[in-house]
């Protein structure tokens, strides 16, 4: 048996007997691992933005609610408190935070117009810890605390509403006994969100300040948790199930909002076939270039096998050519990746298609996600399937009688 | 020059190995574009007849500036004899009218504030897909009939099951008070929460009565057969109503720009992947017939020194390439067509997509679109991008000088 | 330690339809460091008898011995580790790997035995020398003519430390000068080393160098003579 660093170094000089050949090949490879991960990182970013919108939205990696309020969001179906043991649960390492919050349906009037809309109470401190809050303020400013008394409207409402920074508007509700509350507030602050949605249909009001207004004490609607890793629940999600007694009900991201959820699942799968397809169609030229550079070699491989050479050896010869053309295509490919899809990392503009975008959820900013395991998994998965597919000419190279091989001129 | 074809044809087969590994990346991109491109266009067609379907339409009649801020005094006067008038003109049944109104909605326990549309019983289910999905209960009895139906998850929000009383609050078009009582008389099933949420439909009549419209109406929803249609119809409704300054005529595409947006986005990403399977085709053709001429140096050496002119040494090479991928794309279509015609009739679909259906009211599968654009569209460029792959080495031959050529090994 | 013994051997090919016979009751014997010649027309079966002393064929019937060893016998793998260790080739052309330099290719056998790299470059060092070919030992087969291109061949043949050399018409595509050259190296190798060296060809101008002719024709020895140690003729 030849050691190894032999059959190296003839596998490389064997590579660039036809450099033509051998360029055009690699090029293609390059071309190939390139679109590969190219294509990985953008749709990762793309997955990656809208999950990460739509936990923004819900929001959080998961919500605790009174059993009956997902079918009927009324001010009826709220929590009472706490309770020590989910006090405790919620202090668990892999929890970042939680944000408690009352959510109601409403209207609200301006001079001109009227809206239905989804009000939220909320502790201003902890829901911009998380990163709850739908978008920046563009006038005026957030709330200050759960007592504050103004109240924070989204610029596309504002519009509709024919409203203003600085003006009252009417907000009206229902309490547990059924009446209907109204209450005045000055609008304090406009945000724009990236979803139009959460521009049109929701306003924000300190959590102390509506639950005075509906005259409930310290009831809750919801608890929104965030963990560290959206991809992750594992390390929390349990020690929150065992502290969630029968009387509030936990629910995961991936049940609230079970579209996205399959988007990561489907996205694997599209990523997968991606790479297959690409390779396959690199396959073709892979397999006919290792079988040209074979079959001009016979009478080579037969004086080796007349020298001693075992039949293997070659077999490991035509692989390891194989493997250095695919590794040398994998190398220069990532580094073409990483090299273009960096200056694109701080975000592909897509607002020419903003409208279209948000109607699958995403914001009109790209930013591809070029991470280290994709591009470890692909160059893996295109080594694996390289050798595989040039298994064939290989074997049958070592298949050959060497006096046959011999005789050919 | 019929030898020319005769002698490339024969070319071809003298390494049958080679050749065939070429035709298969050809075939494999081709009945794999065919198949992507079919598919790509046939759910776009889906996408957007199923959303139109809904609720949208092809075209609506509007009062100039109501799309921007839907204000009710922005109305259609003499709506429901203006869309007679419009049905006469154009012998088109499949439009209706509507008038549009924001509402304080109160059952026995719940208040909401909701959107509620006055439609025309006898001509909206021509338009809309929705009255189709009444699944409990009825349609309205009549155009004055004080009856209301919901979608299901608002009717289940306001606590309301059929036969039940809705009392309904808002201002009318003067501004005056508006209050009416309808009975529940149907439930509507979308499979879509947002709409299941939002949608509350009465009669035209009624919506008349109670919102005092005087005859008007909002927007006039014109429902066509296909999307060729709309151009055309678009130009007779305006002229039709060019002396009626304040109306404006608006296409699906303005009502819903996202939609449009949104195909482009995916064709972006769609046309990347196309370009990268040309291209590696491409690739592969040029190492094949590069190769295939460099081996056959000295032959071609000798023709030049029989007086065979160097053009026509070429023009073989591009003629072998020709015949090569002719064979190439007619497999590929062949295959590729069945595939698709296949998948036309008997639907095609991936894990995932129920999901996304349920969310954007799309079916579960989707059906190719044959036609000739999408089987031939894909391989045609596969085709070109072969040719002038070709060309590089067809350039090779012109310059060969016949004794150094015939020299060669 | 590497006479041959070879009895009764026989061996046909079949192209398609048509039976050829390739040796027909073949016997003989060569002793330990004899320089013999196999000649013979086209088609008489000297490379076969050849092949199948070197373990690159096995006959249908007969028994080749290699010293004590009946090699017959082996299976495809001993075979191959005969041809590694006791049998040096040299075949008419393409002897050399292209893409390895003079050196690397008479180093080739040596790596795939195993030896340490100092034994291997001590060795190659060596035989270049004695074949002379220093100072070229670094360019690659293209770049050397066709006489330099056998030389590499045989000392690669011979720096393994083969029990037997067996040579296929070596000097068919080199000019008469190149070929004496090549001769007169082939018999001070076998004088130095006390290699057996056996050589199948049809030049008389290299059958002169054999201390022992052997004829053939048609698959049978015709005739077997010993001369005196080999001299150049002109």
């Amino acid at each position: 048996m030849l050691p190894l660093a032999a059959i190296i170094k003839l596998a490389w000089r064997n590579l660039w007997r036809n450099y033509r050949r051998t360029l055009i090949m690699l090029s293609a490879i390059v071309v190939g691992v390139w679109a590969m991960i190219f294509m990985n990182a953008v749709m990762r970013g793309m997955v990656d933005d809208m999950i990460r919108s739509a936990i923004r939205v819900l929001p959080g990696h998961a919500q605790i609610h009174h059993p009956l309020y997902r079918d009927d969001p009324s001010i009826v179906n709220s929590m009472t408190g706490l309770s020590p043991e989910l006090e405790n649960a919620l202090a668990q390492p892999g929890i970042v935070g939680w944000s408690a919050r009352l959510r109601v349906p409403a209207v609200i009037a301006s001079e001109r117009e009227s809206r239905g809309l989804v009000l939220l109470g909320i502790d201003p401190a902890t829901e911009a810890a998380l990163g709850f809050v739908p978008g920046p303020i563009v006038e005026g400013r957030s709330l200050e605390g759960v007592d504050d008394r103004g109240l924070v409207l989204g610029a596309k409402l504002v519009e509709r509403l024919e409203t203003g920074l600085g003006k009252r508007v009417v907000v009206m509700s229902q309490d547990p006994q059924n009446n209907v509350v109204e209450r005045g507030f000055r609008v304090v602050g406009i945000f724009e969100a990236e979803l139009q949605a959460q521009e049109e249909q929701s306003a924000y009001v300190g959590r102390a300040t509506l639950q005075s207004m509906l005259g409930v004490g310290q009831s809750l609607s919801e608890l929104a948790v965030l963990g560290t890793d959206y991809r992750d629940l594992s390390p929390w999600f349990a020690g929150l199930q065992a502290a969630v007694g029968s009387d509030v009900e936990l629910l995961s991201w991936t049940e609230l909002d079970p579209y996205m959820a399959s988007m990561l699942r489907v996205q694997d799968g599209m990523i997968l076939i991606f790479v297959g397809v690409i390779f396959a169609v690199l396959s073709f030229g892979l397999v006919n270039t290792i079988a040209m550079a074979v079959f001009e070699r016979m009478r080579e491989f037969g004086l080796m096998q007349a020298l001693g050479m075992r039949p293997i050896t070659i077999l490991y010869q035509v692989l390891m050519e194989s493997f250095l053309l695919l590794a040398l295509g994998l190398v220069i490919g990532n580094l073409l990746a990483v090299l273009t899809i960096r200056p694109l990392e701080s975000g592909i503009d897509l607002s020419g298609v903003a409208d279209g975008l948000e109607m699958f959820g995403m914001g009109t900013t790209l930013y591809p996600s070029l991470r280290i395991v994709d591009m470890v998994a692909t160059s893996a998965l295109v080594i694996v399937l390289g050798l595989l597919a040039s298994l064939l000419p290989a074997w049958r190279a070592s298949r050959f009688d060497p006096i046959e091989a011999l005789g050919k001129t | 020059m019929s030898n020319n074809w005769r002698l490339a044809w024969r070319n071809l087969w003298r390494n049958r190995r080679r050749t065939w590994l070429t035709v298969g990346a050809m075939v494999f991109s081709n009945v794999l574009l065919v198949f992507l491109i079919s598919l790509q266009l046939g759910s776009y067609d889906m996408m957007i007849e199923s959303t139109l379907r809904a609720f949208t339409g092809h075209l609506q009649v509007q009062h100039r500036g109501y799309h921007e801020k839907p204000k009710m005094r922005r109305s259609i006067p003499a709506a429901l004899d203006k869309a007679q008038a419009l049905r006469e003109e154009l012998g088109l049944e499949s439009l209706a009218a509507r008038a549009s109104a924001f509402a304080l909605a109160s059952s026995d326990e719940r208040s909401l504030g909701i959107q509620i549309v006055g439609i025309e019983p006898d001509y909206e289910p021509l338009v809309s897909s929705l009255p189709g999905l009444v699944g409990e209960g009825r349609w309205f009895s009549g155009v004055d009939a004080e009856e209301i139906i919901l979608g299901k998850v608002l009717a289940r929000n306001l606590k309301l099951g059929l036969g039940d009383e809705i009392t309904f609050i808002g201002s009318g078009r003067d501004g005056s008070f508006a209050a009416g009582i309808a009975r529940v008389v149907g439930i509507l099933d979308s499979g879509m929460t947002g709409l299941d949420r939002s949608l509350a439909q009465i009669p035209i009549g009624y919506f008349d009565d109670v919102f005092t419209m005087a005859g008007h109406g909002h927007t006039i929803v014109f429902e066509l057969e296909s999307l060729d249609q709309v151009a055309d119809y678009q130009q007779r409704i305006e002229q039709f109503l060019s002396t009626d300054s304040e109306l404006v005529v608006l296409d699906w595409d303005t009502l819903q720009p996202g939609l449009r947006q949104a195909i482009r986005a995916d064709m972006t990403s769609a046309w990347f992947v196309y370009a990268i399977l040309i291209v590696l085709v491409a690739f592969s053709v040029l190492n094949t017939q590069l190769m295939s001429v460099l081996e056959r140096t000295r032959e071609f050496g000798i023709m030049l020194a029989l007086g065979i002119r160097p053009r026509r040494l070429g023009s073989l090479v591009v003629q072998e390439t020709a015949l090569m991928s002719l064979l190439g794309l007619s497999i590929g279509v062949g295959i590729g067509w069945m595939l698709a015609y296949y998948l036309s009739v008997a639907g095609f679909t991936y894990p995932g997509m129920e999901e996304m259906g349920e969310k954007f009211n799309l079916p579960a599968y989707i059906y190719p679109e044959v036609s000739l654009l999408s089987m031939l569209w894909g391989p045609s460029m596969v085709f070109l991008g072969a040719m002038l792959a070709a060309i590089y080495p067809a350039l090779r031959l012109l310059h060969l000088q016949p004794v150094t050529a015939m020299r060669a090994v | 330690m590497s006479s041959i013994k070879c009895r009764n051997l026989c061996k046909t090919f079949h192209q398609g339809q048509e039976t050829i016979t390739g040796l027909d009751q073949v016997s003989l014997e060569i002793a330990s460091g004899e320089f013999v010649c196999l000649s013979g027309p086209s088609g008489s079966g000297k490379t076969t008898l050849l092949n199948a002393m070197g373990g690159l064929d096995t006959p249908d019937s007969g028994e080749i011995l290699l010293g004590e060893e009946r090699i017959d016998l082996l299976a495809k793998g001993a075979l191959a580790d005969l041809r590694l260790h006791r049998i040096g080739f040299v075949f008419q052309a393409y002897n050399l790997i292209p893409v390895l330099t003079a050196r690397e290719n008479i180093e080739f056998v040596m790596q795939i035995q195993g030896l340490h790299a100092a034994e291997r470059h001590q060795r190659a060092r060596a035989i270049l020398e004695e074949v002379g070919l220093e100072g070229i030992e670094d360019r690659r087969p293209a770049q050397l003519s066709g006489g330099q291109q056998q030389r590499v061949a045989v000392a690669r043949a011979i720096v393994s430390q083969p029990s037997l050399v067996l040579a296929d018409e070596p000097t068919a595509n080199l000019d008469s000068h190149a070929a004496t050259h090549l001769m007169q190296l082939f018999l001070d190798l076998n004088l130095q080393h006390g290699v057996t060296f056996v050589i199948a060809t049809h030049d008389e101008g290299v059958m002169a160098y054999a201390r022992r002719l052997i004829r053939m024709r048609d698959g049978c020895i015709v005739s077997d003579e010993s001369r005196q140690a080999g001299s150049a003729a002109s």
